[in-house]
């Protein structure tokens, strides 16, 4: 394979990224302990292993990725102080933060980088698969430059960088490991389509800060470097060992604003004020606590009596959240969650009857009242949705309203039009069919949803019965079995449709036993082609024209509905100033939160 | 036993209980014609306060609480109900065999009901209604399979305390068939405690059912109290009815069973008669 | 309650344990079996978490937990290792599955032995005072509240308490077992816990004190028309001294009987309370690992609870020999 020469291009914004992040420290005062509420309690810190959301949320404290983002999903410096991308988009080369150490006080450098993505991220997490598909190699010419050697341009893979998608882990931690590992570690990984790279130096273009970066497109490998889905982990303490079970997973060292103290389960954990950070003067804060706390209702008394500080993710009942935001020491927000954009659904099973005919999917889709959901169910948070891909992802241009529209007032009439014209009469009784309808198990308002879901197909004569399970037997239900009719559901959209929309719509992606992936079973030729060509695409306006055509046929084909997109409230006390300062969220670092009395 | 029937009528609490009881029967019975069509279905404005349009007011999705309250009474009356008798039909028969045979069937039927003792009660029951779906059906055969050995120990006690009494020992002699002494002579003695025990149960039965709702495995198709609190409960502070109505539902239902079982315990447990 | 005469007191003891040995196997192999027929594995609950994951990943996560394995190959290794005392390995915490219990024994100890002196104290002291003012208004009153509290459910108890006396009035924490972001020490700590204990332990007490309190009230009364009772008074002892010599001592009885039953669920904790209350008990963690098919750990829970019931029945049975002297226990 032929690899252009690197050509030198600067893309990051020095000055955007410091006007975004003000360095003026006048307001911000040391000290302060924030509790956060987390629920439910997370398996395990490793967050290079699971991403199950509550680890996001502690475990980016500790760790973090090469880039941080901005509102407008644009990467800004993390653990990489710029970064540059060849014409060709197939080398990406990142020049890292000097003076970083792990909290066990091992500097950080590229070897850790490396080590991270390629033998933690790429094998073991969940998504890392996925987002470094198209890495072969990491080049490491020096301590403080890593070099990524892409198979083939990945214009998502910026959107994974994040310490959330992609932490980075300490080398020095992991190293050791098994022959299996070993192996993997000294020569590329060929497990897809494409040929080996060797390492040429050259065959890559530098990275060093630059404005004109800002108006390019962040092709999707730089979304996933935050410390949430791509932390940097600790070579020296991983490897050598089973990176699976090593106590790492429970004691969890990182580069991060905080240090790990203890993990008293069912109670809390408690990080500590990292004094070496490498941002000077930060972290304000001494302490964070992360609370475990199983009833809603208790969870809204703590806020409320100010035991507990900040709340997100749904830990406060959506009823509560109008009450709350009355107090006046209290603050409500649903910014923050922009690479997350979940879209609440109902999904079909496309393969039986009756949902294996579009028009009868298309008249549930017709009938759905998603102002009455938003309001009655959501109380008001949340946004019809048009398709399957977030209005989040304007800003990024991959969105588009110009689809068929469900979201109608004579609804329920046109529905019982169409379900007359796909043959489903009305018995005696006024009945057409009867179906199950499963619920999803991860929470109250997910049950009240089945429960109006119901009442509507009532009224277009179709009997639901609700049928509620827990959690691995509804998985089961949906991703393995595929023994169900109609689900209701919710998915993350994440930072890019690659990462996190393609896997419900591709043929690829039909694969029993996975979860949240394509539980549908609908495809087609022409949206897998699409989806295929926008994973490529490096020129934004091509990319976006796929996208455009592709949400276009989706949604005429109505494999789900996608009823609305859900806003996330954070709740937290107004004492605790810049907690959500970026589209990550709860998942961000921290480091610039300050108590303000 | 006309006199036993006297002396129930007497009893203050008995006739209470029995007052709030027939009410409460009688309004689920009466539930399909006062408020015909699903209780599930949206009729006003949600959150409507009550005493207003509607006398307990509308929840969350509109609908009218007073309608699944009655509906409601239906289901938990239900559930209390069949769970009991199976509850009781099963721990008769256990504790009956091994204390009127002994010995070795004794010896078996015991460490069953010691299996089924050894893991915490409400767990037990989780875990059952986790195993079988949460439905109507599977909490019934939850709280059955959770409540039965303590009927089948007490039945055995009583029958092996009968078991050496003469009357038995005489049947048994005169060559009466075992069901026949069981049935026809031991059981009908040892009735008091299974019927006051059994109305415990059908009390106990509607509070797990509650607590079974309020962790969310409730049926999702059938209004009951349980699940009206477990609807409820996260708006207790925002729209207090929604769970008191309920709750205070069943309050009133499981003492009134609880005053009607002391009633019974009271009039048919001859050593306190005379007190 | 007549049991064998063999041996001397220790020896009846170790007789009984040794006994209780293979029941104890026997349920554990039961609960193994009836554990694994639910639907659904820890594979799927841990990828259903992470949001996303690869066939290679599912198949990965089950090899490491062993779900690869045929039932009844993992029943015998299973057994063999609770033999040897080894609970196993819980995948989803990362932890031995006895370290686990272990950290949350503490605090479940801790809730439920204060419920168990509160309710059993004050159960006692309400059900002898109703039975001895029989049918007056305090009886009435004592009957009513006992039966409130038993009939009201416990959730709602629980969160009434905390909007009144944690939110309105401010006296006591809502939730949790300590003050996490103040890490007290030594009195300091003792006192925090404290406070921390009294709503969930009064919660749970309420209804614990109703049912000892009305199966003293009966028990008494029961005692009360006995003849040795008949005969004290005409001994002309006082009533006082009557009641607490001779009935209290008999009346006792059923109430340990009870106490000993709910020690068994001692080791459950309460689901609900737990919840209600955030406080780290092992009632909690058994129902969180149900969902999260975390078997192993479900298991050691089930196996402790069920050597603790046997255990209890065993310290009733001795202590009804303490207690009446007509029955033996050597």
């Amino acid at each position: 394979m032929m690899l252009a020469r690197s050509v030198t291009c600067c893309l990051v914004a020095a000055l955007a990224g410091l006007a975004l992040m003000p360095e003026t420290v006048s307001a911000q005062k040391r000290g302060g302990t924030l509790v956060m509420l987390v629920q439910p309690e997370p398996p395990t810190l490793a967050s290079y292993i699971s991403t199950s959301g509550p680890i996001g949320q502690v475990a980016t404290k500790v760790y973090e990725g090469l880039l941080e983002y901005d509102f407008s999903l644009k990467p800004l410096p993390g653990l990489a102080e710029s970064w540059t991308v060849s014409p060709d988009g197939k080398t990406i080369t990142f020049r890292l933060q000097k003076g970083v150490k792990f909290s066990d006080g091992k500097p950080f450098t590229s070897g850790d980088v490396k080590f991270s993505v390629l033998e933690v991220l790429k094998k073991l997490h969940p998504r890392g698969a996925i987002t470094f598909r198209d890495v072969t190699d990491i080049d490491t010419p020096d301590e403080h430059t890593a070099v990524f050697r892409l198979a083939k341009p990945a214009p998502y893979l910026m959107m994974a960088l994040s310490g959330y998608e992609s932490p980075m882990l300490p080398k020095h931690l992991l190293e050791g490991s098994d022959v299996k590992t070993n192996k993997l570690g000294n020569s590329p990984v060929g497990t897809g389509p494409y040929t080996f790279v060797e390492w040429q130096r050259g065959q890559y273009m530098r990275f060093d800060r630059n404005p004109s970066y800002w108006k390019k497109p962040a092709p999707y490998l730089m979304m996933a470097l935050s410390g949430y889905e791509s932390p940097m982990l600790p070579k020296h303490l991983l490897e050598g060992s089973d990176v699976k079970t090593n106590k790492l997973g429970n004691s969890p060292v990182g580069t991060g604003p905080y240090t790990f103290v203890e993990w008293q389960r069912g109670q809390y954990m408690r990080f500590d004020r990292n004094p070496s950070y490498w941002k000077k003067g930060r972290p304000y804060l001494d302490r964070i606590v992360a609370r475990f706390v199983a009833d809603s209702a208790t969870r809204t008394a703590a806020i409320e009596k100010g035991e507990a500080h900040v709340g997100g993710f749904g830990a406060i009942p959506y009823s509560d959240v109008k009450a709350l935001a009355k107090l006046p020491h209290i603050e409500t927000t649903t910014r923050g969650y922009e690479m997350q954009s979940p879209i609440v659904q109902l999904d079909f099973n496309t393969q039986r009857p009756p949902f294996d005919n579009q028009k009868v999917r298309q008249a549930i889709s017709y009938a759905i009242n998603r102002k009455f959901v938003i309001d009655n169910i959501w109380f008001s948070f949340g946004k019809p949705a048009t398709g399957p891909i977030s209005s989040n992802f304007a800003v990024a241009g991959l969105y588009t309203p110009d689809v068929q529209s469900y979201n109608v007032p004579n609804g329920i009439q046109i529905a019982n039009t169409l379900l007359d014209e796909a043959g489903l009469r009305r018995g005696a009784n006024g009945t057409r069919v009867e179906i199950v309808h499963d619920i999803t198990p991860y929470g109250e308002e997910w049950q009240r949803y089945g429960e109006y879901v119901q009442q509507v197909l009532a009224e277009l004569g179709i009997k639901a019965t609700l049928r509620h399970e827990d959690v691995p037997t509804w998985l089961r239900r949906i991703y393995t079995d595929y023994d169900f009719q109609l689900t209701n559901n919710w998915i993350q959209t994440l930072a890019d449709p690659v990462i996190g929309v393609h896997r419900l719509y591709h043929s690829k992606s039909i694969r029993p036993g996975v979860v949240f992936v394509n539980g549908s079973r609908w495809s087609s030729p022409r949206t897998d082609e699409l989806m295929d060509l926008a994973t490529v695409e490096p020129n934004p306006g091509k990319r976006a024209g796929f996208y455009k055509e592709l949400q276009q046929l989706l949604v005429q084909a109505a494999p789900l509905v996608w009823v609305h997109e859900l806003h996330f409230v954070t709740v937290h006390n107004k004492q605790f100033k810049d907690l959500i300062v970026s589209p990550l969220g709860l998942y961000a670092p921290f480091d610039r939160v300050y108590l303000d009395k | 036993m006309i006199d036993v029937a006297r002396r129930f009528l007497r009893s203050r609490s008995a006739m209470l209980g029995l007052s709030i009881l027939s009410v409460v029967i009688v309004v689920a019975a009466a539930a399909p014609v006062v408020f015909p069509g699903s209780p599930f279905r949206r009729v006003d404005q949600p959150l409507l306060p009550p005493f207003g349009a509607y006398l307990f007011g509308t929840d969350v999705l509109g609908r009218d609480v007073a309608a699944g309250i009655a509906h409601g009474a239906r289901t938990s009356l239900m559930i209390g109900v069949l769970a009991t008798a199976v509850a009781v039909a099963v721990g008769t028969v256990v504790g009956g065999v091994a204390g009127f045979y002994g010995g070795r069937p004794d010896d078996v039927l015991m460490r069953m009901t010691e299996f089924f003792q050894t893991i915490p009660t409400f767990l037990f029951a989780i875990l059952l209604v986790a195993i079988l779906t949460p439905s109507t059906k599977s909490i019934v055969i939850a709280i059955a399979v959770v409540s039965w050995p303590a009927v089948a120990r007490l039945v055995r006690g009583e029958f092996l305390a009968m078991r050496g009494r003469e009357f038995v020992v005489a049947c048994v002699c005169l060559g009466m068939s075992d069901r026949r002494v069981i049935f026809r002579h031991i059981l009908p003695n040892c009735l008091s405690p299974i019927v006051v025990t059994g109305s415990l149960i059908v009390a106990t039965a509607i509070l797990v059912e509650s607590a079974l709702s309020f962790l969310g495995l409730g049926d999702p198709n059938t209004m009951s109290w349980g699940f009206m609190i477990g609807a409820g409960r996260t708006f207790l502070r925002t729209a207090w009815w929604l769970c008191t109505v309920p709750g205070v539902a069943i309050l009133l239902t499981v003492v009134a069973i609880n005053l009607l079982g002391e009633g019974l315990n009271d009039t048919l447990n001859p050593r306190l008669r005379n007190r | 309650m007549a049991l064998p005469r063999v041996g001397g007191a220790p020896g009846y003891v170790v007789r009984r344990l040794l006994q209780a040995v293979p029941v104890i196997l026997a349920i554990v192999a039961l609960n193994f079996l009836l554990l694994h027929l639910a639907p659904g594995d820890a594979a799927q609950v841990l990828a259903g978490e992470a949001g996303s994951a690869s066939p290679e990943y599912m198949a990965q996560l089950r090899e490491r937990f062993g779900l690869d394995q045929p039932l009844w190959l993992s029943l015998l290794v299973y057994m063999k290792n609770v033999l040897s005392l080894d609970l196993g390995f819980s995948f989803r915490h990362n932890m031995p599955v006895l370290d686990l219990i272990l950290q949350r024994l503490g605090p479940t100890i801790l809730l439920m032995g204060v419920t168990l002196v509160l309710s059993v104290g004050a159960g006692m002291a309400l059900g002898l005072l109703a039975a001895s003012r029989v049918d007056g208004w305090l009886d009435t009153f004592i009957s009513i509240l006992a039966l409130i509290s038993y009939a009201t459910p416990l959730f709602w108890i629980g969160l009434m308490l905390i909007v009144v006396f944690s939110i309105k009035l401010d006296w006591l924490p809502t939730s949790g077992m300590e003050t996490v972001a103040a890490f007290h020490e030594g009195w300091a700590r003792v006192a925090d816990i404290a406070r921390h204990l009294v709503l969930p332990a009064v919660t749970l007490s309420l209804f614990y004190m109703a049912l000892y309190a009305r199966l003293m009230r009966a028990a008494v009364l029961e005692q009360a028309g006995m003849d040795y009772v008949a005969t004290a008074r005409a001994k002309g002892l006082s009533e006082t001294r009557i009641t607490l010599t001779h009935v209290l001592r008999n009346a006792i009885l059923p109430v340990i009987t009870m106490a000993g039953v709910q020690m068994g669920a001692l080791l459950g904790g309460s689901i609900v309370v737990e919840t209600v209350f955030a406080w780290p008990g092992l009632g909690l963690l058994a129902y969180q690992s149900l969902f999260a098919r975390d078997l192993n750990l479900l298991m050691g829970i089930f196996f402790l609870s069920a050597s603790l019931v046997v255990v209890a029945n065993l310290a009733v049975d001795l202590l009804y020999t303490v207690l009446d002297p007509r029955i033996q226990a050597a």
